[in-house]
């Protein structure tokens, strides 16, 4: 421990945030652990739920795009493929933020008596998700190809990376927006509707192409589209050069990253009063 | 190391007052900017002390003083406002019940969540964990979620494990008061023993008793404040006397007509030597003057009292046959001197009365109040000469 004395504001952030590395890591650990058993691995079925849950969820697509409204196929690959490839990753950026918004409530009785970094919450509760998600989509793809759809799986050599880049990016916005909400008790119930309009704007259940002229830029200028994008052309069509909006995009995902946790790192000090 | 292991200089937290969504609204706003809180309730207020490694330091105050404040401070959970906390080494918080436990994960699962928090690696938790079960003594409690345990369980737990860690600086508030008598006594072992290892304690606890029995040290808190910082025994008897002086200003009663006029016997001054503070067993002389309508002899009466009224021992002038001495007209002084006073270390007061030369009539009531210092873990008010028999010293 350092000998010079150091002010008072600094010290008990340092003590909430000193790289100690070791403990933190174990303290990670346990709260994905707790996260992942609170939400289904507990059960007896558990572990099974996180490959039935996505593959129900695929079934009922299959049923309602391809059985009802007897969709075709949309830039000649089937709209079960199409709609499913975004659709994964937009049902993990959605979970996650909803979940991590309210995480830090959930550990309002550590918060009030023990000293630890309080970012570790939304990280634990934002990878509790993402890994299910994840896990869920590669069963999903596995699934399509199983039905000869034409997944290419050296897409996810890309794919990843882009899962990668959302999970950070998200993680920025859930420690942003679960600082605010210990404060501001509105932002998860303002939180559902905007998700379900941008839900609607992106194109996920329909191409760009089928935009009118006249919005397209608006729809395209959406982060998200260009994350659905690059997915569909990694998986479904096998193209994996870079272009300069990746570029772009980790930019994005580190700005929003930085700001989420500055926000998080002001508010989290006057957590203890307020969970 | 050099220093003490634990150093705080003018330590003080605000509250923000908040009553409406606008009023948080405009907090978050502040936080952002790195502002304060603009409008606060000060919880706690220029708090400075030092505790050296191996000592150990009780915290008193009445319920709202700012002792939780102040100890969650220093064991990192809340930011101080003001001032500063410098703290080296490895500190276990028993905080109010239980450590930060979750209420829907069995005592294990608990076990080791807190092991984590307190920076135990994973084979380290192994090991202890043993030693926490057997601690605990909860026998297959330890399998069921922490919600359906009683308080005492709870806190029996949590000792548990804030002990298994051996911490530099052990935090506890109020620990001891929800144990079983067998616990408590096992708590207090584990603290002594913990001492005498060369650990660091910081106790918060209403229990002078156990204040005095484990700290050398003791802080008192009064609205946020330091009313007093010093030898435990010290502390814990002002704070004591504080709280019979607050007891019993509400229903002393009037001793006597407050008969200040002209035309009755009064005290015209009292005057303790020495003034103020008296060692245990050291002497104490009052004397005083008395005025007298009618240039009689009055007869003095003097009584020592605890500071709450309860009466120790009154001597009136005529009782021992002496009278006041007429200093000139009207005015009469009185000496009187307690050669080694047995009273034990606490709060006094000193009460003269003026009666009438026939000593039946009482017409007034003068008060000086002094204070016994001194280090002594007996119990009472005077100390009664005493020897234990065939008792063999240890």
């Amino acid at each position: 421990m350092s000998a010079t004395p150091r002010p008072a504001a600094p010290r008990a952030i340092a003590s909430a945030t000193a790289p100690n590395l070791a403990r933190d890591r174990a303290l990670f650990k346990n709260f994905v652990r707790r996260e992942l058993f609170a939400r289904y691995l507990g059960s007896i079925t558990g572990l099974a739920w996180a490959f039935v849950h996505p593959l129900a969820l695929l079934a009922v697509y299959h049923f309602v795009f391809t059985t009802v409204f007897r969709a075709g196929a949309m830039n000649g690959k089937s709209f079960l493929a199409f709609v499913a490839v975004a659709l994964w990753p937009w049902l993990a950026a959605q979970e996650a933020l909803q979940r991590g918004t309210v995480s830090i409530a959930g550990y309002a009785g550590l918060i009030r008596k023990v000293a630890f970094p309080h970012e570790l919450i939304v990280y634990a509760s934002v990878t509790a998700t993402f890994v299910l998600q994840l896990v869920g989509y590669l069963v999903v793809l596995a699934v399509l190809a199983l039905f000869g759809e034409p997944v290419h799986f050296e897409g996810l050599l890309l794919a990843l990376p882009l899962w990668l880049l959302l999970a950070v990016a998200i993680t920025g916005l859930a420690l942003g927006l679960a600082a605010l909400q210990v404060f501001i008790k509105d932002i998860e119930h303002i939180l559902l509707p905007v998700l379900m309009i941008l839900m609607y704007l992106t194109p996920i259940l329909y191409p760009l192409s089928l935009v009118p002229e006249s919005v397209r830029p608006w729809v395209a200028a959406n982060p998200f589209g260009y994350l659905v994008d690059r997915l569909r052309d990694a998986l479904l069509d096998g193209r994996l050069a870079l272009r300069w909006s990746d570029g772009i995009a980790i930019v994005v995902a580190v700005i929003l990253f930085a700001g989420g946790r500055w926000i998080f790192l002001r508010l989290s000090p006057h957590f203890e009063d307020f969970v | 190391m050099s220093g003490p292991l634990l150093h705080l200089s003018g330590v003080g937290k605000d509250y923000a007052k908040l009553d409406t969504d606008a009023a948080r609204a405009k907090l978050v706003f502040d936080l952002l900017r790195g502002r304060g809180v603009a409008r606060a309730f000060c919880a706690l207020d220029d708090v400075s002390f030092d505790l050296a490694a191996g000592e150990s330091l009780g915290i008193i105050g009445e319920n709202g003083a700012g002792k939780s404040t102040l100890l969650k401070i220093i064991a990192g959970v809340i930011t101080p406002t003001r001032g500063r906390v410098d703290l080296r080494g490895r500190v276990g918080a028993l905080l109010e019940l239980g450590s930060g436990f979750h209420p829907e994960y069995s005592g294990l699962a608990n076990i080791d969540l807190a092991a984590a928090l307190l920076g135990l690696a994973p084979d380290e938790i192994d090991a202890k964990r043993d030693e926490i079960v057997a601690f605990a003594d909860i026998g297959d409690h330890i399998r069921d979620p922490i919600k359906h345990y009683s308080s005492g369980m709870v806190v029996r737990l949590g000792f548990a494990v804030a002990t298994a860690l051996r911490p530099d600086l052990l935090i506890t508030d109020e620990v001891l008061a929800v144990g079983d008598e067998s616990f408590q006594k096992k708590c207090i072992a584990w603290m002594e023993n913990y001492l005498t290892g060369g650990g660091t304690l910081l106790l918060c606890s209403h229990s002078m008793y156990h204040v005095q029995k484990l700290c050398r040290a003791a802080l008192w808190l009064k609205d946020g404040r330091t009313a007093r910082y010093g030898p435990a025994a010290e502390v814990a008897q002002a704070y004591l006397a504080y709280h019979e002086e607050k007891s019993a200003g509400a229903k002393r009663p009037i001793a006597a007509p407050k008969a200040k006029a002209e035309g009755f016997y009064a005290i015209r001054s009292i005057a303790l030597d020495p003034p103020g503070r008296i060692a245990a067993g050291g002497s104490l002389a009052v004397t005083g003057e008395i005025y007298s309508p009618d240039d009689r002899t009055p007869v003095v009466l003097i009584g020592l009292v605890r500071a709450d009224g309860t009466p120790i021992y009154g001597v009136a002038s005529d009782m021992d046959g002496v009278t006041p001495v007429r200093v000139a007209a009207q005015r009469f002084t009185f000496s009187l001197s307690f050669p080694q006073l047995p009273l034990l270390p606490g709060k006094y007061v000193v009460r003269a009365h003026a009666l009438d030369p026939e000593g039946v009539r009482l017409f007034d009531n003068v008060e000086q109040a002094f204070i016994v210092e001194g280090a002594t873990r007996e119990l009472g008010l005077v100390r009664i000469g005493h020897g234990w028999n065939g008792a063999v010293p240890h």
